[in-house]
């Protein structure tokens, strides 16, 4: 069973390597948020980097967001779902192949990229290593609950809007205590309560979101 | 109630906000209603006939 | 037939017990409203402002009271398939958005004069009720963009039921967002126990409001039955042309 699920992940991960996946537009959002934030706030250094950790996890939510709708969609479209439900491997392990396959090519680097942008905003170099760590930690939690939109939309044609609809309000605990992780003072400890609580979310996606994906999906499939 | 006393008028366009949506709601789900009734009954009827 | 059955003896029941509620469901109102706006007394801090509350706690209560009701239905939906907990699942829910949206509204006419601003972020329960209403505009959304029915159903269920395990999670996040974020000026409501001359009219009220629901919901669960049937007539009429 470990082996088919990675040999799902390897497939997903191939693909969107190929196919250059998300990752780039997603890059290029993050990348041009972040350009504009301070042309619409302002050079105040000191307001920037006061609103950077929040900034930026909102660039880097959003931006896993846009590749949410296409998680499922293709291969609903072109049957492979179909397939891969046939299978011997329950639906909930495929689902969860597929959201780590896409957390590797989509928020797993996103959330190594942003940390450094913010650099940009004056951000304090002290607090990298902490955003850092919120974000990978996040990022995961975001890539679940992403799914969870992308699946309940998968036979959609429209389902943009509808997802982020439904994923907004999901993302909403991940957003809270990430940024109060990431913009704790500098002092490692004051940040463990929040980031406690945000490995508890992502413990938590991790159990809901394959479930509620896989009862999504077998709707559509039926 | 003192229609004199401060803050008033948030008083009343609190009631009245409350008012018009539940009259409003009140009135949608009942008219609709009856379409859907009046609609379904001349299928019936027709196929009877 | 089995799944016509239950919502012909639904229907039965309903159109039985409508009436008495609608009455009901009106003298509550004249004398919760009697109650709120003549007999009761002013509040000595917040003066007649208070009487916003009558029409303020009963909305804010049905947003989740209806929230939870839609969550329970689509679970018993989800275990039973019945389609009739389906259809009560998605009736109750543009109810309770109306109501979940008079109670920010009326929230906000109230913060006004007792907080001095319009939406208080500091206020954990504004703050929560805002996301109820996400929750709401979402799960109907999601029953309006898929045209098949059955299959609408089974996604809604499941949006529906996450809906409400998050629905804890924010309010907890909020909570505790609100402690790290303590505004200076935000004054408690609620603090000390409502005195027992408000009580009953704001008790008489809420109870008018939840009749009000439950009539409301009947019809719209009678309608939704009757949209259904329409709906199949119509296949029937394609098929035999």
């Amino acid at each position: 069973m470990f082996q088919q699920a990675l040999a799902l992940t390897t497939r997903d991960v191939a693909l969107a390597r190929r196919q250059g996946g998300g990752l780039g537009a997603a890059f290029g959002f993050i990348l041009s948020v972040m350009v504009l934030i301070p042309l619409a706030i302002g050079p105040d250094q000191i307001l920037l980097s006061k609103l950077a950790p929040g900034l930026m996890w909102l660039a880097l939510l959003l931006s896993v967001l846009l590749t949410a709708d296409r998680m499922f969609q293709q291969d609903f479209e072109d049957g492979s779902l179909d397939v891969m439900a046939m299978a011997k491997l329950p639906l909930e392990i495929v689902t969860l192949a597929k959201v780590l396959a896409h957390w590797f090519t989509v928020s797993l680097p996103l959330a190594i990229i942003t940390p450094p942008l913010g650099l940009l905003m004056s951000i304090d170099v002290g607090q990298l290593p902490i955003l850092l760590v919120s974000m990978v930690i996040g990022s995961l939690a975001l890539s679940l609950l992403a799914a969870v939109g992308g699946a309940v939309t998968a036979g959609l044609r429209r389902g943009g809007l509808l997802v982020s609809l439904l994923v907004l309000p999901l993302y909403i605990p991940v957003l809270i205590f990430g940024v109060a992780a990431s913009s704790a003072n500098l002092s490692p400890s004051s940040s463990t309560p929040a980031l406690t609580v945000l490995c508890a979310i992502t413990l938590m996606s991790l159990v809901i979101s394959p479930w509620a994906c896989a009862a999504a999906l077998k709707a559509y499939l039926r | 109630m003192d229609f004199s006393a401060a803050h008033v008028s948030y008083v009343i366009a609190s009631y009245a906000i409350s008012g018009i949506c539940v009259i409003g709601l009140f009135l949608y789900v009942l008219l609709r209603d009856r379409a859907l009734a009046t609609k379904l009954k001349h299928i019936v009827e027709k196929d009877k006939r | 037939m089995q799944q016509f059955a239950n919502p012909a003896r639904f229907l039965k029941i309903a159109n039985v017990t409508l009436p008495y509620i609608w009455a009901i469901t009106a003298i509550l109102f004249a004398i919760g409203l009697y109650g709120a706006l003549v007999i009761t007394p002013p509040d000595y801090q917040q003066g007649e402002t208070v009487r916003i509350m009558y029409v303020h706690v009963p909305a804010a209560w049905l947003g989740l009271f209806v929230y939870c009701l839609m969550g329970f239905f689509s679970a018993v939906a989800f275990v039973y398939r019945h389609p009739l907990a389906d259809a009560a699942a998605k009736t109750a829910a543009p109810l309770g958005a109306v109501f979940c949206f008079l109670a920010l509204v009326t929230g906000s006419f109230w913060g006004k004069p007792m907080w001095g601003t319009w939406w208080a972020w500091g206020d954990a329960r504004l703050t929560s009720m805002f996301i109820l209403l996400l929750f709401y505009l979402g799960y109907m959304a999601v029953w309006s963009s898929i045209d098949e029915p059955t299959r609408a159903a089974a996604i809604a269920r499941i949006v529906a039921l996450v809906g409400v395990l998050n629905v804890f999670v924010v309010k907890f996040s909020v909570n505790w967002w609100n402690s790290l974020h303590q505004g200076p000026s935000v004054i408690k409501m609620g603090g000390p126990a409502i005195d027992k001359s408000m009580l009953w009219a704001l008790l008489t009220m809420a109870v008018a409001y939840t009749m009000l629901f439950l009539a409301l919901h009947l019809v719209s669960m009678r309608s939704e039955i009757a949209a259904r049937k329409l709906r199949q007539a119509r296949l029937v009429e394609i098929g035999n042309r």
